[in-house]
């Protein structure tokens, strides 16, 4: 099992270099996406020894994934997992995931904060909430059991990989709950374990609570509305 | 002079101004041909509803609303019309800056791979 670790990074620079290490020393090759952050993120990562993909202008966090996944793709690997650029996800449980993923022959295997035996700093009230909505409408539309529905450590494996590479959506929340609830419904077997999860260790956070709330009503409306991306169900995906 | 005759007036003003300044535009190549065409075929309809002036004071009476409000109504009718086809334009152009924004930069890592492997070749 070919394993690509993709971590997308947007001025990233207190603590890519640090990240990078880490993958590279658990034995995983590593792939940097650099969102056009102007800043020193990609220098600092390929001296840290990742490959890294430079963005000429920038996308947000799913252009910078579906980029990842197209690498992924044309390169050859069969499994991609997903790490921040911000030090917030523990990479040592990366191993974890990709049992998983095997033991119960799962297709994408998500690492929450929220599960039982998790732990998570400085999540505020309001955020738990709307988690727990999210995660409501993950188990109801798409009986997919995701305790940490924002949770953007993952492995995902072909043949889910190559169509996420084909087709991911760009806005905040469509590349993590989205994603999951157009992958559940399309029969893809979707999978969680415990993490824990460190408040973030440097740079800025992506979203405001403007920005947050903006994104749970368009989520919310794009379930309503069934105007979600779309992807091949589980059953034909891959066989051309 | 009716009313009716200066809105009319007002109108073909209006559309020439219009077709002037796109002209203009597309001459400064501001305008792709596209957006020319169909700016230049909007004002061509506004000097056309100009000489039908007349008949949609007729409309107006039938419906017994003031032709000002006639035209408003087709006016805003219009601009809304090309208001959702330019989104549609710019949903189509922004997934397609995404996609080959993507392929440059994974072409750009291509390329420094390439580079990598003749320097260690030689």
């Amino acid at each position: 099992m070919k394993v690509l670790v993709v971590i997308p990074a947007y001025r990233e620079e207190a603590c890519i270099a640090e990240v990078v290490t880490s993958v590279i020393d658990a034995g995983y090759a590593c792939l940097v996406v650099e969102d056009a952050g102007g800043d020193r993120t990609a220098e600092l990562a390929a001296a840290a020894g990742a490959e890294v993909v430079e963005l000429p202008i920038n996308l947000g966090v799913g252009g910078a994934l579906r980029t990842g996944w197209r690498y992924a793709v044309t390169h050859g690997f069969d499994v991609v997992v997903q790490v921040d650029g911000d030090g917030q996800h523990p990479v040592a449980h990366i191993g974890q995931l990709l049992t998983k993923l095997e033991d119960n022959d799962l297709d994408m295997v998500v690492g929450s904060r929220f599960a039982d035996g998790g732990s998570h700093e400085g999540v505020s009230l309001m955020r738990r909430v709307c988690m727990r909505l999210l995660s409501a409408i993950l188990r109801r539309f798409a009986r997919v059991t995701l305790s940490d529905p924002t949770s953007g450590f993952r492995a995902i494996r072909q043949p889910l990989l190559a169509e996420f590479a084909d087709e991911f959506p760009q806005h905040y929340l469509g590349d993590t709950f989205e994603a999951a609830l157009v992958a559940g419904r399309r029969g893809y077997r979707i999978g969680e374990i415990a993490i824990p999860m460190r408040a973030r260790q440097g740079g800025k956070p992506s979203a405001d609570v403007f920005a947050s709330a903006r994104a749970m009503v368009r989520a919310v409306v794009v379930l309503l509305t069934g105007t979600s991306f779309d992807i091949s169900p589980r059953t034909s995906a891959g066989r051309q | 002079m009716s009313t009716t005759v200066k809105q009319a007036l007002v109108l073909a003003l209006g559309g020439l101004g219009l077709a002037f300044v796109v002209l203009r535009l597309a001459h400064r190549r501001l305008l792709t041909t596209r957006y020319a065409f169909g700016w230049f075929g909007v004002a061509v309809l506004v000097i056309l509803a100009a000489a039908a002036m007349p008949f949609v004071s007729d409309l107006g009476k039938i419906a017994n609303i003031t032709p000002t409000a006639v035209l408003l109504m087709i006016s805003s009718a219009v601009l809304l019309a090309i208001s959702i086809q330019l989104s549609i334009s710019v949903s189509l152009l922004q997934e397609r800056l995404r996609t080959t924004a993507e392929a440059h930069a994974l072409l750009a890592n291509k390329v420094a791979e390439l580079e990598r492997q003749r320097q260690s070749d030689t």
